[in-house]
């Protein structure tokens, strides 16, 4: 889905021209690669600033030298709102509500100043009901992504329940609150299979569709510690490296009971972003014991051993998705499992369905290569994976309780989801 | 609601009725403006409806009444007549008691933009500043802003910036932050005049209300902290410390906003103190964590990141690791992060950077690649004891023979070989081996570079070479240059088999190439070669100055001015804004603040120092001394007056063709330089092979800088007791690739002289200065050369005099920026009658009225100062109880003007009436009058 939704930024007047979307819309069709976010427009000095969320290109026009930063956070805090406000991010959704989104630029911003971004605060001045798409459609399907394997499983909810709008709630929609920790580990082995570097990014996030809850306690590990030097106890304490919180977080109970306070606002909230840098508390959970060499009728041979060392009785992980990067290979003869060539990029693409902990697959490939030498053996490689490992935390964070106040009727549901994605995961070869 | 093809139109005045209906027509209407789609052409039945719309506004439907003002927005520009029927009920609005209508209505009238309504809407606004309601307030400030932006005349004399400026105090956090907004905004477009009033007080409220306000508007307020400068150390410290806090909020945006008060603040305090350790410490975490966003914030905080590891390496040495690429980062995050790498590379660190460099070698993405490649060159030359390392890495790379890998790293080994001339040889022949693969221009010259500077190394040089020559003219220009020298120092080395190839080159050169660049170089050589080989070697094989060590370093002062717009555009492009903002405000430049304890380059010596050594003609004029008058006054004081609107006119100024060819051409090389122009700017130094090619400065920038000249300096200087202005920046060095000239005019002896200071901001010396004046409107000549004789090292500064006269031949220049007041007096021509007379000559739409603010002089003070700078006060009268001041005075080129100037005791503002046949002139004498008065 492409769509251009115009956005007025500092100076930008009312008056919007609708061949500046014309413009944007070639620059970004004529720059296929990846451009950086800052385009620029020569005629009439007007930039544009833009950001894909939902499949759909959030831009911001400015003729002054405003901050591009301000201006993506905005973006991105807009494309959220109008999530909260619309329920799911789509094409045909922005079409239908966008009195509702004009309503909500209105008060957001005023002759190019943010006033706001927070959807508490902003519902008092709208009036406009959102118009739902249907329960069902493609978009919904198509949005399963994230937690979609789990949604036959009676513990989780569907995903389309964390996706409906705000207002929904209003019309006695059942009210519910998702506790959500995401992680994103980047990982670099070196060939010697030492583990070079590992950083792991992570993220609190809350969605509360609770129309009378004034505040909600959130308890983490309580051996969480934050820095180097204040490790607590036994050493076995969940340690990251730094912490933000969100700025409608009180933290009084923090420092000594690891208590999180918030008075929720409807909608998705972020209330804690924290990094974990050069040292996980766990082994790595993937290890690839790659042999590559020349045989005789000038191919490459290229076996790759992958074991996954999470605990053995930790569930399956899937769905995984591994995502081989073998530079230079012109046929693949045998794959060994579900495999695929790529040849724009120059990639071997092996697919793993489902990957148990404390197993361990293996894969052959031959490749046919023309003028193979044996410098192009050292073209081969690194090894990138990506994967999703649902209810394990790297860092080992995990919530302790999830308090509301005041106390919900019964039939409100809380829901607590960990998960953990490959962000760049690389064992070079 | 859908939006189908079958709009039925005309239905919708009919069914205006119905509340419903009405909505959604509403809707439909709105998504159509704003659409402006092709397919609903509704525009022209729009205005039929128009009427019916503003009926609506009486409705007490909040929902409906928002829609109607969103259709007031967009279409009262084209309909002003419906903004008129509007006024009404805006008025109203005003004063609902639902303070959410009130904030509305307020908010929709500073978007009309019809200007016969905007007198209407002040009363309202003024209500609305004082409202009892936050929500209203703060709607209120910005609608300020609007109506500057509208009429910025009107905003000033209602007063409302100054119910801006209480809103400073307000309780509400919210309201503070849009009143910052609001006067920054105003503020850009009235550079000296001082609308926010920073003081300590206020800076203080600010430093409350950050903590209060909204993510949004602690941004407003750091930006406008950022502008402050504290007046000592302790200052400072104290503002750091209450905004670092920010550092680690979730918005990245407030993160950055603080990141540039804090750098801009760290230039004040002591270097060793523990405060500025401890603050460097918390800089990096939250540059780090920005890293973690998208990849979009990524770009824009590797960006900022960039300059500030150039300004202050320190804080993010210990975390090259976060610099590591990651394979599925986009490519412009790539291309970042390589050379913020690259910057943080250390002898601590450079095994792990290499070994990550060599990764990125063998990556899939070709630009990359490539910029990996010559990331490891780079390396080479910055840690001397990784050279090793680097090369053989190279080496290699090279053997993979991937053709794009093997160009670049011929092209970074070239530049080995410059910095560690006679060590690594050896390779030479590895890199022989690869001459045929090569076939881009850069990799091309490289290689014939280093054959020919190790012609007596390698046997087979002239043949190598002479394969080269075959394609001679369908080279690229660079190689053709490469070639010339590496052939004539081939045959330096080896004159006797050489003979032939060398004249074979030579003849290419000069006589069949059209390119004026390599017949010059061309002949240069051949006259060497045929009248003094000795000296030829000398020149030809001389010692090469060593490269330095950052190849692409930002220079000082522009990385200075980028450090305080750190978030902004510039920061993105690495340009100052007004490089690529139209109508940017480039008159006030940002600078960072100075250490108190270093001043030293403030105040130029020379301003007051010559005048107690001049022996002064001090003429007192009498009456019909008409000869005195003439003889003495005639080579009256100059007076260079701001021009701030000059930025876009590109004119040609006093020193522009100087400065014209100093920007544009000459500085860049020695050879290619313009000799037409004739101007000799030129820093010789630059060593040939690195010399940038010459770069056309572009022509926006020749032309601000130019004006920048003049648009400071209120250059004058007169008998004594006269003011000379203080030295002002004419050229910034930003703007000048590192020469900065500052200076003033003054008068000594009845002479005038231009003083100037030199001051060579850029990293290597500069020699052969001279100037020329271009034609001006006063026939301004210099009458002697400029006196510098000496080369100009780094950092060092050359005070210079240059005596003028005003004999040359006179142009009429447009804009008139460059103005050289002759004052004379009107005694001899004229009494009073004659004054008047003149007076009333003149049209009245040339009378030009002006304030001069805050002089707490009497009249005869007054007058007596003016007499000082050769204005004469022709009468003196008193008009209930105020003095009225009639004077008179003449430029050089012959333009009376005629000034009254009104004194009020007790008000320090006077006013200033002129008078003069061409007007244009009248905005610089008041400049003058203002600049005299207040010394």
């Amino acid at each position: 889905g492409f769509i251009v939704k115009r956005e007025l930024s500092q100076k930008a007047k009312l008056s919007i021209y609708s061949d500046l979307v014309n413009v944007f819309y070639e620059m970004v069709t004529a720059l296929p690669g990846d451009q950086p976010p800052v385009v620029m427009v020569t005629h009439k000095d007007r930039y544009f600033v833009h950001v894909r969320q939902g499949g759909l290109f959030w831009v911001a026009t400015t003729t002054a030298d405003s901050s591009p930063f301000t201006i993506i956070e905005f973006l991105n805090r807009l494309s959220a709102l109008v999530k909260d406000y619309c329920g799911v991010l789509n094409e045909t959704n922005i079409t239908e509500n966008f009195a509702l989104i004009y309503e909500l630029l209105d008060e957001v911003l005023d002759y190019g100043y943010i006033q706001t971004t927070s959807s508490d605060i902003l519902k008092n001045f709208i009036q406009t009901e959102a118009v739902s798409s249907k329960q069902f459609n493609l978009f919904d399907l198509s949005n399963v992504g994230l937690f979609g394997a789990d949604t036959q499983q009676s513990k989780v909810a569907p995903s389309t329940a964390a996706t409906r709008p705000i207002q929904g709630s209003r019309e006695g929609g059942k009210s519910e609150i998702f506790v959500d920790v995401i992680e994103r580990m980047s990982v670099v082995i070196g060939s010697n299979g030492v583990l070079m570097k590992a950083d792991v990014e992570g993220e609190i996030r809350v969605k509360c569709y609770m129309p009378n809850c004034s505040e909600i306690r959130i308890g983490l590990n309580e051996e969480f510690s934050i820095g180097k030097s204040q490790l607590r106890g036994y050493g076995a304490a969940v340690r990251v490296d730094e912490c933000s919180f969100h700025q409608a977080v009180r933290l009084d109970e923090f420092d000594n009971h690891r208590i999180l306070r918030l008075s929720p606002s409807q909608g998705e909230l972020t209330v804690m972003q924290y990094l974990l840098s050069d040292e996980l508390p766990s082994a790595p959970p993937f290890r690839l014991f790659p042999t590559i060499e020349r045989d005789k009728g000038g191919r490459l041979i290229v076996y790759l051993k992958l074991r996954c060392d999470l605990p053995p009785n930790s569930l399956f992980i899937s769905p995984c998705v591994f995502n081989i990067v073998v530079s230079l290979s012109q046929e693949l003869s045998s794959p060994d499992q579900r495999a695929e060539l790529r040849p724009e990029s120059r990639a071997v693409v092996w697919n793993i369905p489902r990957f148990a902990g404390g197993t361990q697959l293996s894969a052959l490939f031959k490749l046919d290569i023309p003028d193979l030498s044996s410098a192009s053996l050292l073209e081969v490689g690194p090894v990138s994976l990506s994967f999703e490992l649902p209810k394990l935390t790297a860092t080992g964070l995990q919530i302790r309780f999830l308090r509301l106040s005041p106390i919900q009727p019964s039939q409100s549901q809380r829901w607590v989801r960990y998960v953990t994605h490959s962000d760049s995961y690389t064992i070079r070869v | 609601m859908t939006v189908g093809k079958d709009v039925r139109y005309p239905t919708l005045i009919l069914s205006f009725n119905s509340l419903n209906q009405e909505k959604y027509y509403l809707y439909l209407i709105i998504i159509t403006i704003n659409l402006q789609s092709q397919l609903f052409k509704l525009n022209y039945k729009i205005k039929n409806c128009s009427k019916n719309v503003v009926n609506c506004m009486q409705t007490d439907n909040l929902e409906l009444k928002k829609l109607v003002y969103l259709y007031l927005m967009n279409y009262a520009k084209s309909q002003p007549d419906m903004a008129i029927m509007a006024v009404n009920s805006f008025v109203k609005d005003c004063e609902d008691p639902n303070p959410l209508i009130r904030a509305l209505a307020v908010r929709t009238m500073g978007c009309i933009r019809v200007d016969k309504i905007t007198e209407y809407l002040c009363e309202p606004l003024r209500k609305c500043l004082k409202d009892e309601d936050p929500y209203v307030r703060k709607t209120a400030a910005v609608c300020v802003a609007k109506l500057h932006d509208i009429n910025a005349q009107m905003v000033e004399d209602q007063g409302f910036l100054d119910s801006l400026r209480d809103l400073i105090a307000d309780s509400n956090p919210m309201v503070v932050a849009n009143a910052v907004a609001a006067l920054s905004e105003i503020s850009e477009s009235h550079p000296n005049s001082n609308l926010l009033d920073l003081n300590p007080q206020n800076i203080n409220k600010l430093l409350t209300a950050l903590n209060e306000c909204t993510e949004w508007g602690q941004i407003f307020i750091l930006d406008c902290l950022s502008n402050y400068n504290p007046k000592d150390e302790r200052e400072a410290q104290s503002i750091c410390e209450r905004v670092t806090p920010r550092l680690s909020h979730a918005n990245s945006a407030v993160v950055l906003s603080a990141v540039k008060v804090l750098m801009k603040f760290l230039e004040l305090l002591p270097k060793d103190s523990d405060y500025y350790n401890t603050l460097l410490k918390k800089l990096s975490p939250p540059l780090v964590t920005l890293l973690s966003g998208e990849p979009e914030v990524q770009y824009v905080a590797l960006r900022n990141i960039n300059l500030i590891v150039q300004k202050r390496p320190e804080i993010l040495k210990q975390e090259i690791k976060v610099f590591f690429v990651k394979y599925n980062d986009p490519i412009y995050v790539k291309l970042e992060k390589l050379d913020i790498m690259i910057r943080l590379a250390s002898q601590a660190n450079i095994a792990q950077v290499l070994a990550e460099l060599k990764e990125y070698a063998t990556e899939v993405d070709v630009d990359f690649v490539r910029k990996a490649v010559r990331a490891i060159g780079r390396c080479a030359i910055k840690v001397e004891q990784s050279a090793e390392r680097c090369v053989s890495t190279l080496l290699d790379l090279i053997q993979t023979k991937v053709n794009y890998v093997v160009q670049e790293a011929i092209v970074v080994i070239r530049d080995i070989f410059r910095k560690y001339p006679n060590k690594y040889e050896s390779i030479i022949a590895t890199l022989c081996e690869n001459l045929d693969s090569l076939d881009e221009p850069d990799a091309r010259a490289a290689m014939i570079w280093i054959v020919g500077e190790y012609a007596e190394r390698i046997d087979n040089a002239d043949e190598l070479l002479e394969s080269f020559l075959e394609g001679f003219h369908d080279e690229s220009t660079q190689v053709q240059l490469t070639l010339l020298t590496a052939i004539v120092k081939l045959f330096l080395k080896k004159p006797s088999e050489t003979q032939e190839l060398v004249q074979k080159v030579l003849s290419l050169a000069t006589q069949d190439s059209d390119n004026p660049d390599l017949r010059d170089r061309g002949y240069i050589y051949w006259r060497l070669l045929s009248t003094d080989p000795v000296t030829a070697k000398e020149v030809v094989l001389s010692e090469k100055p060593l490269i330095s060590e950052e190849t692409d370093l930002i220079e000082p002062t522009l990385l200075d001015e980028l450090i305080c717009h750190i978030g902004s555009l510039a920061s993105v492009y690495h340009k100052p804004p007004s490089a690529f903002v139209e109508g940017s405000h480039g008159v006030h430049r940002k600078h960072l603040p100075v250490q108190h304890s270093s001043i030293d380059t403030g105040e130029s010596p020379v301003s007051g120092g010559p005048a107690a050594a001049m022996d002064q003609p001090h003429v007192i004029p009498s009456q019909g001394d008409l000869l005195g008058d003439l003889l003495n006054l005639d080579l009256g004081p100059p007076v260079n007056v701001p021009q701030v609107s000059s930025m876009q006119m590109g004119a040609v100024d006093l020193l522009g063709g100087g400065l014209d060819s100093l920007l544009g051409g000459d500085l860049g090389g020695g050879v290619g330089g313009s000799p037409a122009v004739g101007q000799n700017f030129i820093p010789s130094s630059v060593p040939s092979t690195f010399a940038p090619s010459p770069t056309p400065a572009p022509a926006a920038a020749v032309s601000s800088g130019l004006n920048d000249l003049f648009e400071l300096s209120t250059g004058m200087a007169i008998t004594t007791g006269g003011y000379i202005a203080p030295k002002a920046v004419w050229l910034p060095a930003v703007k000048a690739k590192g020469l900065e000239i500052s200076g003033t005019f003054s008068r000594r002896q009845g002479h005038m002289y231009m003083d100037m200071t030199f001051t060579n901001k850029a990293l290597q010396h500069m020699t052969d200065f001279a100037v020329q004046f271009n034609k001006n409107s006063f026939g301004m000549i210099p009458t002697s050369p400029l006196p510098i004789h000496t080369p100009l090292m780094p950092s060092q500064s050359i005070e210079a005099s240059l005596p003028l006269n005003t004999i040359g031949p006179v142009m009429k220049m447009d804009p008139l920026n460059n103005l050289q007041v002759k004052t004379h007096t009107l005694a001899q021509w004229g009494k009073r009658q004659v004054f008047l007379a003149t007076w009333k000559d003149i049209p009245n739409e040339n009378e030009l009225q002006y304030q001069i603010k805050e002089c707490h002089l009497n009249a005869d003070t007054v007058s007596g100062k003016l007499q000082n700078n050769n204005i004469y006060t022709i009468a003196k009268r008193n008009v209930e109880g105020q003095d009225m001041l009639y004077q008179s005075l003449k430029l050089t080129n012959g333009i009376w003007i005629l000034a009254e100037l009104r004194i009020q005791p007790g008000n320090p503002n006077y006013t200033l009436s002129l008078k003069c046949r061409a007007p244009e002139v009248s905005q610089y004498v008041y400049q003058m009058y203002d600049a005299v008065l207040k010394n």
